[in-house]
């Protein structure tokens, strides 16, 4: 899980498209309204086309086409009980009920694949009180750390037979395990606040400014959203039974 | 069992509507509990919630099964209830990001995580005055396992009681009487009773390795400090 959101944070700062020039707030815009105009369109129709889009959107971001793929996926493993327990033989339900988390699924990896996480959590941290905002920004600075670490004491406790023996010793073993990654967490978040400290931090993380500068890409996010739009007007009645 | 993974577009609006509006205000009011903490604490309670998304990324082969714990238990009594909350907000919504959970369902995971994340101070310090603290931290990391499950159980069931019936009434009625059925017990009983035995075994290992390395770091510790003294600027005489 956490690899591929590495490998989608390494697209989204070293990506050099028009999407990954456009500002942040207009794909999150696009992306909030795509995702609620897609939850609430009953057919689809509609659904098709928002897909189309969000497929060629991530494409022309340069993602690669696996990823694509398994963020296609990945919501209709989740959404397999569910659609499971609605059978009742009609297709186009079942088309909807699939298409809906696929297309949000998409976007959103379009979303985070072409925009560095600076950009993505500056026009969200505003809208939240200062101790979420600050925190979103510094516990995905953690994550990746605390993994790897994570990952190293896991391995060197296989490698030395820690992970065998009865259920309640191997719980034990891994629970004193996280326990030294949680004594690190600490220390560490002790050192951040030092150096934030020594490098004048003022109480607030505010991200990077640039987040909202429309530019000239922005027209592209204008078409995407005016393609969604329309098709949502134009076929309302394709799939309505 | 205790994050739902239920991607946008399958939960009926009304509820993950409702969720998004109780979360938020759940994070209003918990902003308001810790107006006054400073950059070290902020940093402390972020370390935790990455260390939260660093144990769930990796699977526990602690039965047949890798189970993917969740430290929501732990991280509610090292932290309090208030952070304990917005810890919870802020995995889940980078949880949305990975792709894990959608976005519009970002209220409901973080209460279910949040409110079982919160009831775990209060409940360990009721334990605490009369047991050990590790084993206090694994009873209350239990019951704050166990609520998560309710409550997930409860949001499914809920969700399935108000979906849309355009041509499948029969289908979410046969729906509900499985869920009130025997599958319900067969199916979930025991994976509830592992996902919460394997987090309390988890837990009572962190808090007999905490309790001898770090006591001051629990709550009721040798310096009686739950968390790190603020050590802010502004927070100095």
């Amino acid at each position: 899980m956490i690899n591929t959101f590495a490998q989608i944070d390494q697209y989204a700062s070293a990506g050099h498209t028009a999407w990954h020039r456009a500002s942040a707030l207009s794909k999150l815009l696009f992306t909030l309204v795509t995702i609620g105009v897609a939850v609430f369109t009953p057919t689809w129709g509609p659904l098709v086309v928002f897909l189309a889009v969000a497929v060629l959107l991530a494409l022309t971001a340069r993602l690669p086409f696996k990823l694509v793929l398994l963020a296609a996926t990945t919501p209709l493993f989740f959404a397999a009980l569910w659609l499971v327990s609605r059978w009742n033989g009609r297709l186009d339900e079942i088309a909807v009920t699939a298409l809906r988390p696929v297309v949000a699924s998409v976007v959103a990896l379009w979303l985070v694949g072409t925009t560095p996480y600076p950009d993505l959590f500056a026009p969200i941290s505003r809208v939240l009180p200062r101790v979420v905002g600050d925190s979103l920004f510094l516990t995905y600075r953690a994550v990746f750390v605390l993994l790897q670490r994570l990952e190293r004491l896991w391995r060197a406790l296989f490698l030395r037979g820690a992970l065998g023996g009865s259920l309640r010793r191997r719980g034990e073993r891994m629970g004193e395990a996280v326990g030294t990654v949680v004594l690190h967490g600490f220390e560490r978040s002790q050192r951040l606040y030092q150096v934030m400290h020594l490098r004048g931090h003022s109480g607030r993380i505010c991200g990077c400014r640039h987040w909202r500068d429309l530019r000239a890409e922005d027209v592209w996010v204008v078409v995407a959203f005016a393609a969604v739009l329309a098709s949502r007007i134009l076929l309302r009645e394709v799939g309505r039974p | 069992m205790s994050h739902l993974h239920i991607p946008d577009g399958v939960l009926p609006p009304l509820v993950w509507i409702a969720g998004l509006l109780l979360a938020l205000i759940g994070v209003l009011v918990s902003a308001a509990f810790t107006r006054g903490v400073g950059p070290q604490r902020i940093a402390f309670q972020s370390a935790l919630g990455g260390l939260m998304l660093a144990v769930m990324a990796i699977p526990v082969p602690i039965t047949a099964f890798d189970y993917c714990m969740t430290l929501a238990g732990p991280v509610g009594i090292l932290l309090g209830p208030a952070s304990a909350f917005q810890v919870s907000f802020v995995v889940t919504v980078i949880l949305a990001l990975m792709g894990q959970g959608g976005f519009t369902v970002i209220g409901l995971n973080a209460l279910v995580l949040g409110i079982g994340s919160m009831t775990a101070a209060p409940v360990y310090r009721l334990l605490a005055s009369r047991m050990k603290r590790p084993q206090a931290v694994a009873l209350a990391t239990a019951f704050s396992q166990l609520l998560s499950s309710v409550l997930w159980i409860a949001v499914l069931a809920l969700s399935v009681k108000l979906s849309p019936t355009t041509a499948a009434d029969e289908e979410v009625h046969h729906t509900l009487r499985w869920l009130q059925g025997g599958a319900l017990v067969a199916l979930l009983a025991p994976l509830l009773l592992v996902a919460v035995a394997v987090e309390s075994l988890l837990a009572l290992g962190l808090a007999t390795f905490l309790d001898r390395v770090r006591p001051d770091l629990l709550p009721g510790g040798a310096s009686g400090a739950a968390v790190p003294p603020d050590e802010s600027p502004e927070s100095r005489p």
